[in-house]
């Protein structure tokens, strides 16, 4: 019993630093509509901040915490105001919520450069020794955490309910129209929602700095489990958050205890998407929750850049001539090398390209799909000497299963609760890699995967490789362009455009938007079938949530909705490591911020640059320039 | 005159809503919009309030021009408009929807001024009196409205923009607020009137004008505009028209011409 209690008071600890992450996803959410991925890194910033006032400069502990906590609410102004609140005006809420996900990666890249990938820890607030009362301990930090945690949401209650700032804050949550009407600066206040909780965050990092140690990446820890714990409160209620992350803190502590620590993650995800299929609106239901369907609102309206025929025509051309020939005139084995991981990671952007792109749906777990291809056909290859090809097709029919079950259990949910349980499933599957240890390998991973081999013929060279790819690539492109013509290929447009209006015309939008997520995600198998080929290795951190977030970063700056697009963007960021040797260090900070950018002052991607440009030597030749069939007019 | 528009240009890129608009607004007079819908009314009076910046043209109000100013300035010069569809803060009480109206003036009036014009309001309003704690979103549709115009005057304005106030209300509780238009108005209020129910809007106000794609169609006093044969053909219905069925038919088949 007394271990019991011992376990609870720990669970009640952790749950106030999630509790104080999911009130400033719940914060901004509100004033926003937007979920906010970057606030855990704000959690990380103050912390390292912090350790680097006391260690280096010699503050005292409430000089550095203070200090720290200034630097972090800096930051977050200085990139709330240069890309949070000129974003809302322009993008839909998908792309904010992949924004958030690119400005997660642009902290992690630069706290790595600047605080290396070592882990910190502080000294406690008091001392170390524990207070103990009947047999029960409690750390003094911990004391401090359930203090600060307290005194903030008094004082965010306050701030919310008994000030003006407030009530304009909750005006903006209810109606930015109307609340401009009334003189309120939307602007400013979505600002000062989002330093708010910048603030917050900072605090819970300090806070939290001394019970257990941080590096550059723990950022995204804390924003899982922050933004877990808001949404199994319910996302748009204050209160809701502070008891979604008392419950979360408690599960997870108790089936650590209990269970096993590899299975606390799967256990937090799958309560989650329990809530999120039940009770999408959680524990406790907020305010009227706002543009909360990320994609059906069509408020941006975007050009979709076309090659013109002939131009078209020429590019394809040159762009397969110059891929052919590429293996004789290039002799670098490590670009030849980059090129096939390329490749395969085409095939993956190509259904989710289908998915996101055409079908207008958001998925931020596709690399689940990756690594249920590459353990299934890599484990059956190893364990079971099953032939890699019918490894490859036994792994996407269970990504298939897992697809179908997926959107069964998800049938109810739309738009950003869609994009949630995606992005829960792929950290489920994740923790599923690193816990099924004698699956998998665990988090040190799958050694000894044999190359691929068909009918025969075996590609165990990297220029073999690289021409199967090729092939696979242009295969797969043709058949997919094709699709886009097709009947099929409209009513996934019309989807994307206005589901409503789809529906009207006869589309059945459920089974459209089934098939094509069933196909995307059997594009993903395969991918990461060949990726454990390719590379004779798998770990889960090569098929994790960051490699989800990489693939939609590769999409959006490539340009969606283009198909090719895709591999301009996995180009990009997979060579420009490659090419520039000192980029590698900071090739998470580069990949975050071409993502940031792209989204900001390049929405229609590397794609319609190129596009642009070729449609443009084409015009000046003067040789085809049909008016009219340069670009076309459609509707985000 | 209390608001004069000088030439103004409003739209998004190279397709103006409006276009050229002169107009003006007499210390207390109530001024209707009339037009079918997509006339650019809306825009007009969310220009006016500043949610809208034109692209050429300028607002004058009280001799000075506020064509840059912020919607927070307008409120404070006495500008102050009632939205279409009434927006009321749905998960906020009456009482801080109403205390949000005094926003952008909250440094220029204190408690008590603040406490007599809630007074005021819930004077003219007593429905919202009984329900001050109570959320805006659980009011009916009537309420609302009044709910929106009692926020709108929280601010004092000088000029009151009201934006279909009548949309989607009961022909009774219509008569009511227009009533209650007429009661502001002799208060010294102006009013700018921007309403699709040609006949009631005319009936109340003393000027009219005519909008249609963009452009003013016509301008007159509103006794003039009701008994224009043409403003009756196409805002008022074809029953309007007493020359006989003839005129009816001609009038509707204008009508359907125009909707093909």
């Amino acid at each position: 019993m007394t271990n019991f209690i011992q376990l609870l008071i720990g669970g009640v600890l952790t749950g106030c630093i999630y509790a104080l992450i999911a009130l400033g996803f719940s914060l901004i959410f509100r004033v926003t509509g937007v979920v906010n991925l970057a606030q855990g890194a704000f959690c990380i910033l103050a912390a390292l901040a912090c350790a680097s006032f006391e260690m280096q400069f010699g503050w005292s502990i409430l000089a550095a915490s203070l200090g720290a906590v200034a630097v972090a609410v800096a930051v977050g102004a200085v990139v709330g105001a240069t890309s949070f609140v000129p974003g809302l005006t322009r993008l839909s809420n998908a792309n904010m919520l992949m924004l958030t996900a690119g400005l997660l990666t642009v902290f992690e890249g630069a706290m790595q450069l600047i605080w290396g990938s070592q882990p910190y820890a502080l000294e406690p607030f008091s001392g170390q020794e524990p207070l103990a009362f009947a047999g029960i301990t409690v750390p003094t930090q911990g004391l401090w955490m359930l203090g600060i945690t307290g005194v903030l949401v008094l004082a965010l209650w306050v701030l919310l309910t008994r000030t003006r700032l407030g009530q304009a804050l909750r005006a903006c949550s209810e109606n930015p129209t109307a609340a401009r009407l009334m003189g309120v600066s939307v602007p400013r206040m979505t600002l000062f929602s989002f330093c708010l909780s910048a603030l917050i965050a900072a605090i819970a990092g300090v806070v939290i700095a001394p019970a257990t140690s941080l590096q550059f990446d723990s950022g995204r820890l804390f924003t899982v489990s922050g933004f877990i714990a808001a949404v199994i409160g319910g996302i748009a209620s204050l209160p809701g958050a502070i008891v979604g992350g008392l419950v979360l803190g408690v599960v997870n502590t108790l089936a650590t205890a209990y269970l096993s620590s590899l299975y606390s993650n799967a256990i937090a995800l799958g309560l989650l998407l329990m809530v999120l299929v039940w009770r999408p609106s959680g524990l406790m239901a907020g305010g009227p929750a706002r543009r909360q369907d990320v994609r059906d609102e069509a408020r941006v309206w975007k050009r979709v850049h076309r090659l013109s025929p002939a131009a078209g025509r020429f590019a394809a051309v040159a762009a397969l001539i110059g891929a052919v020939a590429l293996p004789h005139v290039m002799p670098s084995e490590a670009i030849l090398g980059s090129l096939v991981i390329v490749g395969i990671l085409f095939v993956a952007l190509i259904g989710l390209d289908l998915l996101m792109g055409w079908c207008g749906q958001v998925a931020l777990g596709h690399a689940g799909f990756m690594a249920i291809g590459g353990y299934t056909a890599a484990g059956l290859a190893i364990d079971h000497q099953v032939s890699p090809l019918l490894g490859i097709f036994a792994g996407m029919g269970l990504s298939l299963v897992c697809a179908l079950v997926l959107s069964v259990v998800t049938l109810r949910l739309r738009g950003l609760y869609l994009a949630l349980a995606t992005l829960s499933f792929g950290l489920l599957v994740t923790s599923f890699a690193v816990g099924l240890t004698e699956l998998t390998g665990g988090p040190s991973g799958m050694v000894g995967i044999p190359s691929l081999e068909i009918a025969g013929w075996a590609f165990d060279t990297t220029e073999s490789m690289y021409h199967l790819v090729l092939v696979l690539d242009v295969v797969l492109v043709v058949v997919s362009q094709g699709v886009m013509r097709s009947s099929f290929g409209r009513a996934i447009q019309a989807i994307r455009t206005d589901q409503m209006a789809a529906a009207a015309l006869g589309v059945n939008v459920l089974r459209t938007k089934l098939v094509v997520f069933a196909v995307s995600a059997m594009l993903a198998s395969l991918s990461g079938s060949l990726y454990a080929f390719n590379f004779h290795f798998l770990s889960p951190d090569m098929v994790d949530a960051t490699r989800s977030l990489e693939l939609v970063a590769m999409l959006v700056i490539g340009g969606e909705g283009t198909l090719i697009g895709p591999l301009l963007g996995g180009l990009l960021l997979t060579l420009l490591p490659t090419v520039f040797a000192p980029l590698a260090s900071a090739k998470t900070l580069v990949s975050g911020l071409l993502l940031v950018g792209c989204f900001l002052w390049l929405p229609h991607g590397l794609y319609g640059l190129v596009v642009d440009g070729l449609n443009g030597i084409f015009r000046r030749f003067g040789e085809t320039a049909r008016p009219g069939a340069v670009s076309e007019e459609a509707a985000r | 005159m209390i608001l004069t528009l000088a030439g103004l240009t409003v739209g998004y890129d190279s397709n103006p809503v409006l276009t050229g608009i002169d107009l003006d607004v007499a210390p207390g007079e109530i001024v209707t919009l009339v037009g079918a819908n997509g006339a650019g009314k809306s825009t007009m009076v969310r220009t006016i309030a500043g949610l809208m910046r034109p692209a050429a043209g300028d607002v004058v109000y009280e001799g000075r021009s506020i064509t840059r100013a912020t919607p927070a300035e307008r409120l404070r010069l006495g500008v102050a408009l009632v939205p279409e569809g009434r927006q009321v803060f749905a998960g906020l009480t009456v009482r801080e929807n109403l205390a949000l109206g005094t926003h952008a003036v909250h440094g220029s009036i204190d408690a008590a001024e603040r406490r007599r014009r809630l007074d005021e309001v819930l004077d003219l309003f007593p429905v919202l009196a009984q329900r001050l704690d109570s959320p805006a979103g659980n009011f009916s549709g009537g309420q609302q409205q009044m709910l929106a115009i009692g926020r709108g005057l929280m601010s004092g304005p000088r000029l009151l923009m009201l934006d279909e106030p009548s949309l989607g209300l009961s022909p009774l509780l219509v008569s009511e607020i227009f009533r209650l238009i007429c009661r502001l108005r002799d208060r010294g209020l102006s009013i700018l009137l921007a309403e699709q129910n040609a006949r009631s809007a005319l009936a109340v106000a003393d000027r009219g004008y005519v909008l249609e794609n963009g452009r003013v169609a016509l301008a007159g006093s509103a006794d003039d505009l009701l008994a224009s044969s043409e403003i009756a053909e196409r805002y008022l219905g074809a029953g309007a028209v007493a020359a006989g069925s003839s005129t009816a038919e001609r009038a509707m088949t204008e009508r359907l011409r125009q909707l093909l």
